[in-house]
Order: C-alpha cells, then structure tokens, then sequence
C-alpha cells in the first residue's frame, strides 16, 4: 500500500514537472499566431465490428443465436507521402471461444505514380471479394457467398511481397499487382482423413521451397470508373512437404470478377452489381482412406469450383429521406467440390436481403437465405437463415 | 499443368519488367506536360465528379465533411494503395476533400 502510494506521488510529481518543463506558451493552442501545420506522421485507429441475431432451419432442426460479436481494429501509420504501415487484428466469438487473428500487417511504399510496393502479410487480389468487399460495413449481406471462407477454395491472405498499381489511359484505366507468397500447404489427410486434397491457404512459415505467384489485372473500360472487369491467377509448383510424396503435387487456380456501381437516373438511385468465379486445379494424388481398419488408397480429380453474383439498388434520388437510406440485395452463389472427395459437394445459395444505411459506413441488415447441398460437411440437405445484423465501420 | 505454370510465370515476369519499364521511363516531367495538353484539349473532370464515381465503387463514399485534413491524407494514401487508384484520381479527389470539408 505504502508502495503504491509513494509510486502514485512519483508518477504525480514527475508528470507536473514535466508538464511544466515542457509547457511552452509560444505554441500553446491559445495563441493564434502560428498557423497549425500538421505533422508528416499520422496515426489512425479505425476498423469495424458486427453483431446480430440469426435463426437457423437445417431440416426442421431449428436454432437461434445472437452472433457475430465481431471487432476488428484497424491501425493505419503513415510515415511520410509515401510510406505506410496497415495492420488489422480481428477477434471473433466462435465455438464458445475468443479467437484472435492478425487479418493483415503489411508496410507499403510508394515507389512512383504507377508503382507501389508491399511486403508482409497483406490481403491477395485474387479476385475482389476478399480483398475489397468482404469487411462487415461494405459486404451487403450478413454472410460470404459460397467458396469464401473456411473451407473456402480462393485464397484471402498471404505472407511475401507484391508490386501493384495503376495506369491512366485517359479515360479507361488498368491496374494491376503481382505477389509472391508462401504457398498453400497441402492436406493430406494424415490429421483430418476427411479434408484430404484440400489446400490449407494459412501458411505462416512454408512448408517446402516452392513458393505461390500470382497477380491480378483489373480493366476499367470507361471513363465514368463505372465498370470493372479483372482476371486472377495464383500458381504453385509444390504444396506438400518437402521430401513427401506430395511434394510435386502443384496447383492453378484463376478468378475472373466483374464490377459494375452507376448511379442511374432513370430508375432512380445506384445499382451495383458484382460477381466472382474461382476455379481450382491440384495435381492429382494418391491419398489413403481407413475403413474397418484396412487402408485403401484412392485418387480423384481435383478440381474445384465456385461462383457468385450480387445485384443491389439504393433508391438515392428518392424524394423521402427513409427511402434514400434504403437498399434491395438478392445474391446467387454456388460451390461445387471434386467428385471422389471425402468432401465432396455441390451447393447452390439464395440469399435476399434489406439493408438500412444508418451513414456510409453504418447499416443494419435483415436477410434471408436458403442453401440446397449434396455432400458436403453435414451430409447435405437444405438450410435456411433469417438474420438481422448490425454492421459499423468507425 | 507443368507448362500452364511456366506460361504463367514468363508471362508475370513479362508483366514486371515492362511494368517497371514503363513506370520508370514516364518521368514527372512529360506526366505534368501531358496533363497540360489534356487539360487544353478537353473538360478535365473535377475533383468532385471524381470522388463520386471511384468512391462508390466498393463502399459507399464518405463525405468530405467526415474527416479533417490530416485524416483524408492518410486516408487518401491507404485508398490510393488499396483500391489501385492512379495518381491523378487520388491527387484530385484528395485536394477536392480536403477544400470541401
Ligand atoms: C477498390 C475498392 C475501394 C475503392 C474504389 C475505395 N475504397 Fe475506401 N475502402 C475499401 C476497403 C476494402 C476499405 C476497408 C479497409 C480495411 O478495413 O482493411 C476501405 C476503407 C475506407 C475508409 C476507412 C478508413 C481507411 O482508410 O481504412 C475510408 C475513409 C475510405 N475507404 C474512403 C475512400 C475514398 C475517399 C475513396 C475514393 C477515393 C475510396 N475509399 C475508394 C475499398 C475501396
């Protein structure tokens, strides 16, 4: 106690007398002579976070749940015009559990007007939707389309390097970035026999020698910045340990996205319309399967795929302001995994939903969404979601 | 496969080197003089019509009046980097936020 005390005086004192060493009255805030310049070096905090409440039918199998409980801080330092430093944490309420994650944390520099670099463990443009839509305050739906993800087939994120940037060509424009990453890692089903032959995208250190290459290249035809079409790639030579008999098993995988956000008068308000397609191509191999104790070896094909299309439409130019703040979602998403698999499935979604924009970057949104599978995790059947959420980026 | 990767991997490399070409020939020099001609020849777009056309496109676009200066340039740097803005959309849209807030 007696420490405590003293400690506390310590702490008091000292903070007065620096106070009062540093307390120069030629920039105190009171006096208006000196124009207030800002400071080269920046620091921001900002993110999102999410909460709501979904109700589940899987075959009659009724549940409910406040959700999400999502915070994502977001810190962005910038320390000169052309270097920066972005790092997002994310921690998230799952399976009666707190988990932790580092989204991102990458340092960019600007090289030259077409040229940025970064390096460290950034988001991968392959494709848009992970990269750009699928924060919680700019995705329009309370969930992912099909293929994101968990077991998602597109990978989100990657630890290397990559170059990007842009090019006017006075009036449409091109952008572009190349990366290279640590490659996926192959799961061969020693721990989970029933994921053999998925790609684990989550690879803090590399598994092998090979590493992942891939690079996007976005086209926005006109002027207006209106439209957007882009072409994904991500190619590695080795996904599975080195001196494994998987270590030659390579893989390919493409995405084509498409973009399209106008404001069009005629039917009063925006209409914006994405979409996806992935595809996924690992090398075959042999992978062993243990039923009533005996080991069977099988192989399959595998190739993945998975789509999705999203149209919305806020009816901004309308004359009352509950309307304006208004917005119409409807999403198609499918996912299709490879025949032969212990995963196996075909699933196709549904998912339609209203949205009410609190400010730009504050909606609440109900939704309702309906998923038909074949195969898959729980063996298939149908499942209904009705949810409201709460998303805020701040 | 084995060729697809290797088609995919000299066409990268491709990419880079004529990127990194091209981005180092176009000096600061021609770019402003180019912009010059532009601005002659036909109605440059503001920074505004800028901001509501490229802001939109991924999320809804903040208003200028959301942040002060300081923060719309640290804003505009992560925007530039993040959503492949080229420079002249950032550089403009940046100066028009920061005269409109
Ligand atoms: C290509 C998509 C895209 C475009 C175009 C875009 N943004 Fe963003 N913006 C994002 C994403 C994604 C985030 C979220 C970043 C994160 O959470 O990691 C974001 C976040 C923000 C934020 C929150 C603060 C921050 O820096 O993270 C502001 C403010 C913002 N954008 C403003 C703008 C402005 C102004 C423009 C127009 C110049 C713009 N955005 C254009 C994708 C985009």
């Amino acid at each position: 106690m007696k420490k405590l005390f003293i400690l506390t005086m310590i702490v008091g004192i000292g903070h007065i007398s620096y106070g009062q060493t540093y307390n120069d009255f030629e920039t105190d805030s009171t006096s208006t002579s000196q124009p207030f310049t800002p400071s080269k070096t920046q620091f921001m905090i900002r993110g999102y976070g999410h909460t709501g409440l979904n109700f589940m039918n899987s075959e009659g199998e009724k549940e409910s749940s406040y959700v999400g409980s999502a915070f994502a801080p977001i810190f962005l330092f910038k320390h000169s015009d052309r270097l920066m430093f972005e790092a997002e944490l994310e921690f998230v309420l799952e399976n009666n559990e707190l988990e932790v994650g580092l989204e991102y944390a990458d340092v960019m520099y600007v090289l030259n007007k077409n040229m940025t670099v970064r390096a460290g463990k950034f988001l991968l443009p392959f494709g848009t939707f992970m990269e750009r839509l699928h924060p919680a305050w700019i995705n329009r739906l309370p969930t992912r389309p099909l293929g994101f993800g968990h077991d998602g087939i597109a990978p989100s994120s990657g630890i290397g390097i990559e170059l990007r940037g842009a090019f006017d060509l006075g009036g449409p424009k091109l952008n572009y970035s190349v990366y290279s990453t640590n490659g996926p890692r192959l799961k061969d089903g020693s721990e989970e026999p029933e994921e053999a032959g998925m790609l684990l995208f989550q690879n803090f250190e590399d598994n092998n020698n090979s590493k992942a290459f891939g690079g996007r290249l976005g086209i926005l035809p006109f002027a207006d910045s209106s439209t957007e079409f882009g072409f994904s790639a991500y190619s590695t030579n080795g996904v599975g340990e080195t001196d494994s008999e998987y270590e030659d098993v390579g893989a390919f995988l493409y995405a084509i996205d498409f973009s399209f956000v106008k404001q069009v008068p005629a039917i009063g308000g925006f209409i914006d319309i994405k979409g996806q397609y992935n595809n996924s191509n690992i090398d075959d191999a042999t992978y062993i399967e243990i039923e009533d104790d005996v080991e069977e070896e099988y192989t399959f094909d595998n190739k993945s795929n998975s789509f999705y299309t999203q149209l919305s439409y806020r009816p901004t130019m309308a004359e009352s302001d509950f309307l304006k703040k208004l917005e119409l979602v409807g999403r198609y998403s499918n996912y299709n995994a490879p025949e032969g698999a212990e995963w196996e499935e075909q699933s196709e979604q549904y998912a339609f939903g209203l949205n009410y924009w609190l400010t730009w970057r504050s909606v609440i949104k109900v939704a309702y969404q309906t998923t038909d599978s074949v195969g898959g995790h729980d063996g298939g059947g149908t499942v209904n979601g009705f949810y409201i959420h709460w998303a805020i980026g701040f | 496969m084995k060729t697809i990767h290797k088609i995919f991997i000299a066409g990268l490399m491709f990419f880079i080197t004529g990127g990194i070409i091209v981005s180092c020939s176009s000096t600061k020099d021609t770019y402003t003089a180019a912009t010059d001609v532009e601005e002659e020849f036909k109605i440059e777009k503001s920074g505004a019509q800028l901001w509501g056309e490229a802001c939109n496109r991924c999320h809804l676009a903040p208003s200028p009046a959301d942040y002060n200066d300081t923060d719309w340039s640290t804003i505009s740097l992560h925007m530039r980097v993040r959503a492949n803005l080229t420079e002249k959309e950032i550089t403009k849209i940046e100066t028009f936020l920061k005269s409109a807030n």
